[in-house]
């Protein structure tokens, strides 16, 4: 049970202190960036604007469209100033979260983080039911190791990207690489909780993770998920491991000549940059490297790749909050573009765009021409037990 | 208004695969998580709902393990005042009546308007703690409770019924009423709620502490004896019976007789 940080913070700075408002210049950039405007009525630009006036925040906090934000973070990467707009949403999110009165799924989502340590209501004693039959080895404190694996929540618990982490394993092991995966009492990165707003758990979860995770001795962390790998690097300020992402890992294995592929794979891939992987942490090259070392592999691009990739609105604690717009999904868009590119897979390294393009994937019904996959699902398929 | 709410700590079985242990009489809990049970959650909203309504204050009672103080500290977050938790090894706590009657012995000496309990307990399932407790007080009650209206001196409850059937019944207060989920949308208890209600007073109390004889309320006391637990096989036949009705009855019967079933 995560209860162990609780100590009271205090909170001095003003809204407009803490996200920099007098440094907008309303330029408009970020409005001009922003993927979901064509869907929703969201205008950050206007919201950095009137949030200025502390007695409008309530009213501001009120408004559905905050809730249309997917954290993608376009905003903050054009915004000329360096501010972050979409953390003034976040935090008129916390007002309406601080009241209780949420989504009750974006509720049953924080009360599982904090109970369970994962936000998909699972019992922690289950974490790491995937790994049965697995040959795995689990860290322990003060033994060194050179990989030591963070698998994620939604790696842990969710059938459809498990896989992720046991091909994972599968390849480990196969490369002879120093590794350890973290024992049961993981939890959970606090990406989504951030981004929900729920600031004083999150607090907590920095402080549990923080001390949970020094306790281990190693090179670095290997995140298996672009969420927890930004969230680590850009929250965790006290961590004392470099994090990296496994496609980092697994670009420096194929460097070294330490991974072989058997078979090959004719097709043509699109890979689709995860905003938290890409214009978040500015890992670009290390997934297409990595597909372009699968013998058959025609590489594609779509033409909004790498920092202008579009969202799949996955992220932002979208997993708990149903937009209202009616219009087109903005991973059905990436679907479609796909489709004119005549890709045969669109391949991403994170579950959460694998598991929101495939859903429109099957929507439009291309289940029969095409296939969504995360690449370590790719690679599984090419290497030998 | 006094309102007292009563919460109980329970497995959920829905994600876990539910295993009796060898002795035939507890089930594996390892890897089940706990929470508090789904009716009760919608108990503490709708007490907060009536001290937002009319004023007043909430106490929470749970008898429980330690574990269990986070879900009260998180109805305690949620607005509810103070926390009464019973821990006594010496309770029969699977005999819905040793629970009621201990209830009531924790607010013998107190003065309140309303209880509100879930209508019933995910995990034992029986139906009939809140109404025993009303008995045991000797005050009014109504189960299945999907309305609440406060009224003076009175409250007025709409019970819903079999087939969505509505049933209103005004009772004098005091009285118990047995909640039903979905009669609110329980709010999130926020990690800085649930921080500031660390500092409300919460009382550990055993049954010496309450005054309660441990031989009342415990096994030997109890009516109810646990025989065995098993996971029930899952068959699929299934017999139709037709005819007239005196016909299926005389059908029915002699299949009873037979499998020695009466
Ligand atoms: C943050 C911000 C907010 C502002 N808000 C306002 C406002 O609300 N109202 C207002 O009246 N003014 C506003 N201004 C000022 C106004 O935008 C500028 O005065 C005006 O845009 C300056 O024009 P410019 O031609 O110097 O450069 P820019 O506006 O930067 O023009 C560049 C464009 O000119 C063209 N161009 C430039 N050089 C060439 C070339 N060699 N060949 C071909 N095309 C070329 C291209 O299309 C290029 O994109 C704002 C300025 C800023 C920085
Ligand atoms: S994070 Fe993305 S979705 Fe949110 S406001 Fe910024 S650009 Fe728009
Ligand atoms: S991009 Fe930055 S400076 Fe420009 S309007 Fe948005 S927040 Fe303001």
């Amino acid at each position: 049970m995560m209860m162990r940080g609780m100590i009271m913070t205090t909170e001095s700075q003003t809204f407009t202190e803490k996200y920099d408002l007098l440094g907008c210049i309303q330029c408009g950039r970020c409005t001009g960036g922003c993927p979901v405007t064509v869907r929703a009525d969201l205008n950050v630009r206007q919201f950095v604007d009137d949030a200025y006036d502390e007695e409008k925040l309530d009213e501001l906090a009120r408004l559905a469209e905050i809730w249309d934000c997917t954290a993608c973070h376009t905003c903050a990467v054009r915004c000329p100033k360096g501010l972050k707009p979409l953390e003034v949403l976040i935090g008129l999110r916390s007002l309406i979260v601080e009241s209780g009165k949420v989504e009750p799924t974006v509720r049953d989502a924080l009360q599982s983080v904090l109970l369970e340590g994962n936000p998909w209501e699972k019992s922690r004693a289950t974490r790491q039911d995937w790994m049965e039959g697995l040959d795995v080895r689990i860290a322990e404190p003060g033994e060194h190791v050179k990989n030591l694996f963070f698998v994620c929540c939604t790696n842990a618990y969710d059938p459809r990207v498990q896989v992720t982490a046991k091909n994972m394993i599968k390849i480990l092991n196969k490369a002879g690489v120093d590794y350890a995966f973290l024992p049961e009492d993981e939890s959970c990165c606090g990406s989504e909780v951030f981004t929900i707003g729920e600031e004083g758990l999150f607090e907590m979860i920095v402080e549990d993770n923080t001390e949970f995770l020094n306790e281990f001795s190693a090179d670095r962390i290997v995140t298996l998920s672009p969420h927890c790998f930004t969230t680590y690097r850009t929250h965790f300020p006290d961590l004392k491991l470099p994090v990296i992402h496994y496609t980092q890992l697994l670009d420096e294995l194929i460097e070294e000549g330490k991974l072989a592929w058997t078979g090959e794979l004719p097709k043509k891939v699109v890979y689709h940059d995860p905003c938290y992987l890409g214009k978040q942490s500015g890992v670009f090259d290390e997934p297409r490297r990595i597909l372009k070392s699968i013998p058959g592999v025609e590489l594609l691009e779509f033409d909004r790749s790498r920092e202008r990739s579009l969202c799949c609105e996955g992220g932002g604690g979208k997993m708990w909050v149903e937009s209202e717009s009616k219009k087109e999904r903005l991973a059905e868009t990436r679907i479609k573009d796909a489709k004119v590119l005549e890709a045969d897979i669109v391949a991403a390294a994170c579950p959460f765009c694998v598991l929101t393009l495939e859903d429109a994937m099957k929507g439009l019904g291309y289940e029969e021409e095409m296939r969504v996959a995360e690449i370590m699902e790719l690679l599984g398929e090419l290497i030998e037990d | 208004m006094k309102t007292i709410v009563c919460i109980k700590y329970v497995p959920d079985t829905s994600e876990a695969e539910v295993k009796v242990n060898p002795d035939g009489k507890t089930v594996d809990d390892a890897k089940f998580s706990f929470d508090i049970n789904d009716a009760d959650n919608y108990a503490v909203e709708e007490s907060v709902l009536v001290k937002e309504d009319k004023g007043g204050e909430v106490d929470v009672l749970s008898i429980g393990p330690k574990q269990s103080e986070v879900m009260i500290r998180m109805a305690m977050a949620k607005g509810c005042d103070r926390a009464t938790r019973v821990e006594d090894d010496r309770i029969a706590d699977h005999d819905p009546l040793m629970v009621a009657k201990v209830l009531a012995g924790a607010l013998k000496d107190q003065e309140f308007d309303l209880i509100f309990t879930g209508c019933w307990a995910e995990d034992d399932g029986h139906m009939s703690t809140g109404v025993a407790l009303a008995e045991y007080l000797g005050i009014n009650h109504a189960s299945m409770v999907k309305k609440v209206e406060v009224l003076d001196g009175k409250v007025k409850a709409h019970r819903e019924l079999e087939g969505g059937l509505m049933e209103v019944v005004e009772l004098e207060l005091p009285a118990v009423l047995t909640i039903q989920t979905g009669i609110n949308e329980p709010r999130y208890a926020p990690i800085r709620g649930i921080r500031q209600a660390q500092k409300k007073e919460l009382n550990v109390v055993n049954l010496d502490d309450l005054g309660l004889d441990p031989s009342e309320v415990g096994s030997e006391a109890s009516l109810v004896v646990l025989e065995n637990l098993y996971i029930p096989e899952v068959e699929s036949a299934a017999e139709f019976i037709e005819g007239e009705a005196d016909e299926k009855a005389e059908k029915l019967a002699s299949i009873l007789v037979k499998g020695g079933l009466v």
